[in-house]
């Protein structure tokens, strides 16, 4: 979305944009898995529109087969992830083009300040690393140059960016390689990282706010 | 990760397939060749009979968390790269070393502790932070992924 280069006034969040988010938490939950009665609605399903190989002659197996080994069964397996990662990334982009990130944001700003102590205007840094971690990285630094943020606040800022990095793009484009495999619902795990994210920066705001308070002593 | 460029277009279909371009460059240029790579790697460590002994080693540590202790070796690739992570659980899921169930409770610490050692300068190295602060932000990564694996436990 080229983020770095628009003003804040093209992110302006409109009803669209929250509908696409909702669409886009709809889309990955499996909540419109195999709905009893009501089969249509996986129409609105990530599970269902991936699909499903066919079997060969014995019926059991994809054409990835049985018994395979090593590189030879690694490429296989790994040409049977493609259409998974393609469809998850395509719906991804659609999400994103109608607003879904940007609704994301406007609802992660106000979080910032009570939990993390750092101010909200971190917030397109934050939920731009979400997406790519190296451009979360320049717009972090990009802050600190620019004198909008305290040191202190730039490695709390980097303790929520650091695990879980590249969320949402890690997740659909690597992870949805094991989404079939998953004994729970696709967006439980990528739930939990986001909490995560947040429990880890606010350990490591209590950590610098304790054990190194001396280093931030000027601030 | 390459930064999202902006569609051109409106059309949804369009945004659909640039979408999924970027799915088929992924799959083929990153996901293909680590998933190879994990797969020969889990074979070398099969063939010398060193998963056995990762197994066994590691058996009481990742009971903690309801996995045989092979599952480790995720942990481990995950660290130093995720694809390399997700391409080993699903080489021990098709060995039937891990389960769904398995695989299920590490999602969350496949990305929690996921490719610290690039990040450390795509991310760390980058943003500027002092040296003095990354191992803290490494050992919260760490906490994090076992934390999530234990609520994992009681949610799969």
């Amino acid at each position: 979305m080229g983020v770095e280069n628009q003003s804040p006034d093209e992110w302006k969040v409109g009803v669209g944009a929250y509908i696409a988010l909702i669409f886009a938490v709809l889309f990955f939950s499996g909540l419109f898995m195999k709905v009893d009665g009501m089969e249509w609605l996986g129409a609105l399903d990530f599970t269902t529109l991936s699909g499903k190989f066919g079997t060969l002659q014995d019926g059991k197996s994809t054409f990835v087969g049985n018994g395979g080994v090593s590189a030879k069964a690694g490429f296989l397996f790994a040409l049977s992830l493609v259409p998974t990662v393609m469809l998850a990334l395509g719906m991804l982009e659609i999400f994103s083009h109608y607003g879904a990130i940007r609704a994301a944001h406007k609802l992660l700003t106000p979080l910032l300040r009570p939990l993390l102590g750092i101010p909200g205007l971190t917030g397109l840094a934050m939920i731009t690393d979400l997406q790519s971690t190296d451009a979360g990285a320049a717009l972090t630094k990009e802050l600190y140059d620019e004198k909008q943020i305290t040191k202190k606040e730039l490695v709390i800022m980097s303790a929520w960016q650091y695990s879980g990095a590249g969320m949402i793009n890690n997740y659909f484009a690597i992870g949805s390689a094991v989404f079939s495999t998953l004994t729970v619902p696709v967006l439980v795990p990528l739930l939990l990282v986001f909490v995560f994210k947040f429990i880890g920066a606010i350990g490591a705001r209590f950590v610098l706010n304790s054990a190194y308070k001396k280093d931030f002593i000027n601030e | 990760m390459s930064s999202p460029t902006t569609p051109t277009t409106n059309n949804p279909f369009d945004i659909f397939v640039i979408g999924a371009r970027k799915g088929f460059n992924m799959a083929i240029n990153n996901l293909m060749p680590n998933v190879l790579m994990a797969y020969v790697i889990a074979e070398i460590l099969n063939v010398t009979g060193a998963m056995k002994a990762i197994g066994t080693l590691f058996a009481p540590a990742m009971a903690i968390f309801g996995l045989p202790g092979e599952a480790v070796t995720v942990l481990i690739s995950t660290w130093l790269s995720c694809s390399a992570g997700v391409g080993m659980a699903l080489s021990l899921f098709t060995k039937g070393v891990l389960t769904g169930t398995h695989v299920s409770i590490l999602m969350p610490a496949l990305f929690l502790m996921a490719s610290q050692i690039q990040y450390m300068g795509r991310l760390l190295g980058v943003a500027d932070v002092p040296k003095k602060y990354w191992p803290l932000l490494m050992v919260i990564s760490i906490l994090n992924s076992c934390l999530a694996m234990l609520i994992m436990r009681f949610v799969v």
